[in-house]
């Protein structure tokens, strides 16, 4: 089996931010960081992108809109015109109503359909689950992987360096 | 975080580690072994949800004049029922939408209860106009769907909206509710001990892994549902309100009803999140989590949105006097001194009344009687709605028309049986999903320096 990476594991969230900027001014850049909740600092350390979601949930919200309004336009004005005393058929405040719900409803399935599209979930499998410390189970733990993947990535070396930034435990995951 | 003072309980007290509130709040979920009570209050909720279902299927066999209703007041509990339940769900989505934008730290420990709360208090307000409907089975002509009458539906009409909201509101809840669940379900699968367990919570957790990069990802868009969330949930019960507004009938007629029944909606909503949070935190032991804090913020909510509420009922008075209109002031002195004054007087007394006691400190850390308060104020909402929806038509413009209708045991049946079938489902969900939210209770612990 060839092997996905190195896996520590620290204790602490201070701890496992320590470690990935110790790794990352040691030159590591394919590496990942888990924890069980958001930790704002590892962002910077790991230079996370800035997503570009928010713009696909705009995108989401405006097509959502336009159709639905698109929709009503077509029915009040070429399929389904109804004149009520020579009122106007397209009067759009109560049309705009509509939209705005429709325009909702296409920005949140957006965002929800995009941040699991863009995470590559739903994923049955992963490399990272092969790891025998790598769970929720006994509560909080917090894991730096280093993939071997990375130029910088020498077996004895990555995993002594790992060891003196204070992982309580060092495992190889199998690809 | 600063000391605890007496006057200012702290958000999570005590000393946490993350083994430690993972497995507390999982283990509700997991080890499945809860109080005998829970599951005698569970039954109780299951007759009712017989009763609902035979009520229900009553209500279409004979029609919709089993209810109580009749001319001239042709909307009657199922409307009232709507809309009181509607708004109990917005408090959910207050709580976890808007509170999380304003990044208030409390919300974290019951933020997920009061979605679930959302989910069924919507799904339970959706029954109702549909049951209203007469013939049910038609509901879906209120869909642009292609048909063989070649219409489409009435984009001016109020009750056209009030679908498009509704459906957009429920699923909208329901995408955030399960996006906030995601993390908390990898947690659930890894401490899952039984196959099956492992395997729900696993297909449910479409392989989360709490990776750095996801985590970037899905706090910016957590974010932006929530401030989608917020503007929705003002529109959908300001499109609730509009149902009634645009039709001329006294009482109805009043551009005061969008912003009073989103007060009214967060009044009656903070009521719920109180009366279930408060037997909640009882009955598994998770004060340390569900704080004394929560509690009095969710009453000093309540007393804020009860006074708007307050100012409605005057407001509507005032201008229905003001207006000049015969009818108008006919209709509101009809309100308070004709057949359905006992019922105004006792919503008077319970929202406007009862509410006050919020004010003292005393009172809101008092669980019992908070409890009490709560409920009070659950039955003064939805005796409000009743009025609303009930005294307009019973009071319009032809007097020798003006009659009321009575309400007959399938309104209450209805009702009670709706009741049931929430609380059951809010049951359910405690079974089988966590009611706290893991990871935000965690990074709370980890933010606040609680670790021990």
């Amino acid at each position: 089996m060839s092997l996905y990476g190195l896996m520590a594991v620290f204790a602490e969230p201070e701890a496992l931010i320590e470690a990935a900027r110790g790794m990352r001014e040691r030159g590591y850049r394919r590496m990942d960081a888990f924890s069980p909740f958001p930790m704002k600092e590892l962002d910077g350390i790991l230079e996370i992108p800035k997503t570009r979601l928010p713009w696909i949930v705009l995108a989401g919200g405006i097509a959502g809109a336009v159709l639905v309004y698109a929709l009503i336009w077509y029915s009040v004005e070429i399929d389904y015109p109804v004149n009520v005393g020579g009122r106007p058929l397209h009067s759009w405040p109560p049309f705009v109503v509509i939209a705005f719900e429709a325009g909702i409803l296409g920005a949140a399935f957006a965002g929800f359909l995009g941040v699991l599209a863009a995470n590559g979930l739903p994923r049955y499998h992963h490399p990272v689950f092969n790891a025998e410390s790598f769970s929720y189970a006994r509560g909080g733990k917090f894991y730096l992987l280093i993939e071997t993947a990375d130029p910088k990535y020498r077996k004895g070396v990555t995993r002594g360096q790992l060891t003196r930034l204070g992982a309580e435990l060092v495992e190889e995951v199998e690809a | 975080m600063a000391e605890a003072s007496a006057n200012n309980p702290v958000v999570l007290r005590g000393r946490h580690d993350f083994p430690e509130i993972s497995g507390r709040i999982g283990s509700i979920v997991l080890n499945g072994r809860l109080p005998r009570h829970f599951w005698t209050a569970f039954f109780l909720c299951f007759l009712l949800i017989l009763l609902l279902l035979y009520s229900i299927t009553y209500l279409i066999a004979v029609g919709v004049g089993g209810l109580g209703i009749n001319m001239p007041v042709v909307w009657g509990t199922m409307i009232s029922n709507f809309v009181w339940w509607i708004g109990i769900g917005h408090a959910g989505t207050l709580i976890s939408a808007v509170l999380l934008l304003l990044r208030q730290p409390w919300r974290a420990s019951i933020n997920r209860f009061a979605e679930a709360m959302t989910l069924f208090a919507v799904a339970m307000a959706g029954l109702f106009p549909i049951l209203h409907l007469g013939r049910p089975w038609f509901f879906y002509w209120l869909l642009p769907l292609p048909n063989v009458h070649m219409h489409w539906p009435q984009w001016r009409s109020p009750l056209v909206w009030d679908f498009a909201a509704i459906a957009t509101y429920a699923t909208v809840s329901l995408l955030f509710w399960y996006m906030g669940l995601l993390p908390d379900l990898a947690v659930l699968r890894d401490r899952a001990r039984s196959r099956p367990a492992q395997l729900f919570y696993g297909i449910l957790a479409l392989g989360w892994r709490g990776s750095a990069y996801h985590w970037a990802r899905y706090q910016v868009v957590y974010f932006l549902l929530a401030a989608l969330a917020t503007p929705l949930v003002v529109s959908v019960h300001s499109i609730v309100s509009l149902d009634f507004t645009f039709a001329i009938t006294p009482g109805y007629h009043s551009t005061i009803f969008p912003p009073y029944f989103v007060a009214g909606a967060l009044l009656s909503g903070f009521a719920m999140v109180l009366t279930i949070a408060i037997p909640l935190r009882w009955a598994f032991s998770v004060k340390d989590l569900i704080t004394l804090r929560h509690m009095d913020n969710a009453a000093k909510l309540m007393i804020a949105a009860g006074m708007v509420v307050a100012y409605g009922y005057v407001s509507e008075a005032f201008f229905a006097w003001y207006s000049g209109e015969p009818y108008e002031r006919a209709m509101m002195a009809q309100r308070a001194l004709g057949p359905y004054a006992p019922l105004f007087w006792i919503m008077l007394s319970l929202n406007c009344g009862v509410l006050q006691l919020l004010w003292f400190r005393g009172i809101r850390r008092n669980m019992p009687l908070l409890f009490a308060i709560a409920v009070a104020i659950n039955v003064g909402m939805w005796i409000e709605r009743y009025i609303i929806v009930v005294t307009g038509p019973s009071r319009d413009y032809l007097p020798t028309s003006w009659g009321e209708q009575s309400l007959t045991w399938l309104d209450f049946g209805i009702l009670f049986g709706s009741i049931g079938t929430f609380f059951a489902l809010v049951f359910l969900f405690i079974r089988i999903l966590p009611a706290i939210t893991i990871f935000e209770v965690e990074e709370l612990a980890e933010e606040e320096g609680k670790l021990g």
